[in-house]
């Protein structure tokens, strides 16, 4: 099982000897892997990595990839949260991997740890932990993501009270980062579902009180593939990174709908 | 090249950050047809990370600012070195954009009238950065994303295609510039995910590929920062200037050691933080230069009561510009007054109720509880310096963003001289929109007046395709992250916050010895998402990058701003006359001594002559008037 680590080292391109901090402890990481130029089907890689338990998950990933396997794909970017480019499947929850600390998944008791890391569910995956992000951004932009508004432009700001701006402040702290989409059951199943990131996009501009194109909106999340496919699970509100209610979102939406009120 | 897959266009843009995405939106308002390429995802690009705000003085928050007062402290903030043209612009335009963005439904935090707020910031005389909590840099990502999206969605009413006069290709890196005699024809790079070659050609190119900090171990930059702009304006033949003048952010996290570098942000201080030594000292007070004298309280009482009345008292040291806060960080842990991790103690749980830190700083207070187990709300954070952003960049026409290079434009971070030698906090993003707006206006322009069309000549294209493909018949069997790591360690250690002859010409040393070791560097695997290959490839523009920081920087012997000399620590008002210009020759690359063009009048006017004589020399102050005297 850890035959990856050894081939590489002895293949002499990862010649340098991996730098092992003091009080690092060894934990088993478990990576879904796939590569399509000569996989059929995805398989399971298994490594031993010294860490810290201060260190995040995608510290381990940076080390599998600088010192055992240089092949190892996975996104990532700004390493702290902000741009939601690395999100995966950690011990079977939707997380971004520069927030996950290594202490939070030691196995108590003195037992040896195992971390299993996947690609996010649902979309189709390229290559190991890398999905394809385009239907997740198809549905993102279908909802019409922008300000619309019909009146003459103001030649400085739009005013926009405290009040105003409060209410849909939450909405606007979506990194696009597609954990709350990919951790939906009902998104698992059906593709064509919009899915909470969708959704929570929209709500952004619905409750925008400089925005006047709420009703064009509400009938795009009104079709088939809409809101009405929520089933309210919370698994969308529990996988967020950015602590969104996204659920509460997607309930206001639903309750525009049906009252016709924003 | 049968498989080469080809795209024409009349503008491309490289990078997908603020300065990208707002030249590109110009481009295409312009009605030339217009691509953005980048490495990451859309969206996802390194000025997500910006947290503070935009500087603008719009005068929200203080009726008193306007853009003279905006001019005199960004020229102040990059000790006169500055373009002066490029921060005229900058500032004169800043509050259009920033306005401009609203329209495009950017959110602003709101002042109890409804207008958008202003939070102080670092050298900024007034409350200037326009702000949302502190996820600034997200909100303007997000707001010109959405507004490529709706130009699209434009695009395709009227056309049927979404991508007829706007194009992104995301998750694509170009390699090399292709020139036509000396025009620019187009550029050359891959997809990342199948590894497969790709040639854009286009008469103009913008490059907004921002900064160059992964060059070093200790950076608050994402993955993408590895001066690729900067490279290919070199190895196309344009000129770069101020590479020596790097800035190392005062406050980035210290611990635990997977975090170290990064961003703690500003608006701590700005919001009433303070840092201290430990010994419980607000060291602060100790280091104010004398340039900055009559603008910084001397004491506590007077800096505390400052954020109340900041008429009557002068402002909190801690609120000096970056590069003084930084270096005298450094200097009180050489004296033995760090914490426990090597840096000192910013402390915002005495100034502030929890829940107003909470509010004002939501970001910051789930970073240091999520990653390092802090809460600040009741206890200090520990921070350092932490390479931050490259005032040096493309030399540029102020007015066009056009290099020397024909075809070939700049704009944000990968552009040189509006910071001059530092960058103030907040005047980062609003440069991106400034200049990028200009950018694209500047490169639609040149496109329409071209009578012939460059073309992208055959050879170039091989000579593109043999250079990506090198690292896969590297013969040494090295692993292209050691000499990563050996880059950034060395850059850190030896051309880092403090500098001496010495230490950067073993530097030069170190550079040229990595440069031979990178040529033989070994990838496995084959080209479909290789991530080693990618950095073989981005190691080429680190290096050369590197070695344009370490030639400059040994060759300007004052210290001034983001270079701080240890054998030369005066600044001299004769360097202020030069700048730097480095150039790629074959063998690496050749710094040339070049006069700084004089400041026009009228804006030397807005300064007191007393202030003038701290920068300027005689010769230059003779028959120049500045108010009083």
């Amino acid at each position: 099982m850890s035959a990856p680590a050894e081939e590489k080292t002895a293949s002499g391109s990862r010649g340098s000897e991996p730098p092992v901090p003091d009080g690092a402890i060894t934990v088993t990481v478990k990576i879904r892997r796939f590569n399509p130029e000569f996989d059929d089907e995805p398989r399971w890689d298994t490594f031993e990595v010294p860490a810290l338990p201060s260190d995040r998950v995608l510290n381990l990933l940076h080390y599998l990839k600088w010192y055992v396997d240089g092949t190892l794909t996975f996104r990532r970017s700004c390493a702290h949260g902000i741009c939601g480019s690395d999100a995966m499947r950690i011990n079977g929850v939707n997380r971004l991997a520069c927030k996950v600390l290594l202490k939070d998944l030691l196995a108590g008791g003195g037992k040896a740890t195992t971390i299993t890391i996947e690609p996010i569910k649902g979309l189709p995956v390229h290559k190991d932990l890398l999905v394809d992000m385009e239907p997740f951004f198809e549905a993102y932009r279908a909802v019409k993501p922008y300000l619309i508004s019909y009146g003459n432009e103001p030649t400085r700001e739009r005013i926009q009270s405290a009040a105003d701006r409060e209410r849909f402040d939450d909405t606007t702290k979506c990194i696009l980062c597609a954990a709350c989409t990919t951790s939906c059951p009902v998104y698992w199943t059906e593709g064509s579902y919009f899915g909470p990131a969708a959704i929570v996009n929209a709500h952004r501009f619905i409750f925008d009180s400089r925005d006047e194109a709420a009703e064009e909106r509400l009938d795009i999340l009104n079709d088939v593939d809409g809101v009405w496919r929520c089933r309210t699970t919370f698994n969308c509100t529990d996988a967020c990174p950015r602590g969104i209610q996204v659920t509460k979102a997607i309930q206001e939406v639903k309750r525009a709908l049906l009252f016709k009120r924003t | 090249m049968p498989e080469l897959e080809r795209h024409e266009f009349d503008v491309l843009v490289i990078g997908a950050g603020g300065a990208g995405l707002r030249a590109a939106i110009e481009a295409r308002e312009h009605g030339v047809r217009t691509a953005v390429v980048c490495k990451s995802l859309f969206g996802k690009a390194h000025t997500v990370m910006a947290e503070g705000g935009i500087a603008a003085a719009m005068g929200n928050a203080n009726a008193s600012d306007d853009w003279r007062v905006h001019f005199r402290d960004t020229m102040r903030g990059g000790k006169f070195l500055n373009n002066w043209r490029m921060a005229e612009l900058h500032a004169r335009e800043a509050p259009d954009r920033v306005w401009e963005l609203e329209t495009y439904g950017a959110l602003f935090d709101r002042t109890a009238d409804g207008r958008i707020s202003q939070r102080n910031f670092g050298g900024h005389e007034y409350p200037r950065l326009a702000h949302v909590g502190d996820r600034t840099g997200l909100e303007l990502i997000r707001s010109l994303q959405q507004k490529v999206v709706s130009l699209q969605q434009e695009d395709f009413a009227r056309t049927g295609d979404h991508e007829s006069a706007l194009r992104v290709f995301a998750e694509c890196t170009v390699t090399d510039l292709l020139l036509d005699g000396d025009r620019i024809a187009g550029a050359f790079g891959y997809w990342r995910e199948s590894g497969r070659f790709v040639l854009f050609t286009a008469p103009a190119v913008i490059l907004a590929t921002g900064g160059i900090g992964k060059s070093f171990k200790v950076t608050s930059n994402s993955w993408e920062y590895t001066g690729d702009g900067h490279a290919l304006a070199l190895r196309a033949g344009a000129s770069l200037i101020n590479m020596e003048f790097v800035q190392f952010h005062p406050t980035g996290m210290v611990w635990p050691p997977s975090v170290k570098g990064i961003l703690v942000t500003e608006s701590v201080r700005g919001d009433g933080g303070v840092l201290r030594n430990s010994e419980g000292s607000r060291f602060m007070f100790g280091y104010v230069p004398s340039v900055f004298k009559d603008k910084y309280a001397d004491d506590e009482a007077e800096a505390d009561r400052w954020y109340a009345d900041p008429e009557n008292n002068r402002r909190p040291p801690e609120l000096l510009p970056r590069d003084e806060v930084a270096r005298a960080i450094n200097s009180e842990v050489k004296a033995g007054r760090g914490s426990e991790h090597g840096g000192v103690f910013l402390d915002v749980s005495t100034r502030l109720p929890a829940e107003e830190i909470e509010r004002r700083l939501p970001s910051m207070h789930h970073q240091f509880k999520e990653l390092a187990d802090v809460d600040i709300t009741a206890e200090p954070m520990e921070v350092g310096p932490t390479c931050h952003y490259v005032m040096g960049g493309v030399e540029v026409d102020p007015d066009t963003a056009a290099s020397s290079v024909p075809g070939l434009f700049a704009a944000g971070e990968v552009s040189g001289g509006m910071h001059g030698s530092n960058r103030l906090g907040g005047n980062s993003l609003s440069d991106l929109l400034v200049f990028g707006r200009r950018a694209g206006a500047g490169a639609a322009e040149y496109v329409r007046t071209l009578t012939t069309r460059p073309v992208p000549p055959e050879q170039a294209l091989a000579a593109a395709e043999h250079t990506a493909l090198v690292p896969f018949s590297g013969a040494s069997g090295e692993n292209p992250y050691t000499l990563h790591v050996e880059l950034q360690q060395a850059m850190n250690d030896l051309v880092g916050i403090i500098r001496t002859a010495g230490e950067m010409e073993r530097a030069l040393e170190r550079l040229a010895e990595l440069r031979r070791r990178a040529e033989a560097v070994t990838v496995e695997g084959h080209r479909q998402f290789n991530p080693g290959w990618h950095l073989a490839l981005d190691l080429r523009n680190m290096l050369l990058v590197s070695e344009c920081v370490a030639r400059a920087a040994l060759l300007r012997t004052e210290s001034r701003g983001g270079h701080t000399r240890d054998d030369h620590p005066r600044m001299d008002p004769d360097w202020r006359r030069t700048l730097l210009v480095c150039r790629a020759t074959a063998d690496g690359v050749t710094v040339t001594e070049q006069p700084q063009v004089p400041i026009r009048d009228d804006l030397l006017a807005l300064f007191e002559h007393t202030e003038l004589q701290k920068y300027l020399t005689g010769d230059e102050l003779t028959g120049r008037s500045g108010t009083g005297s």
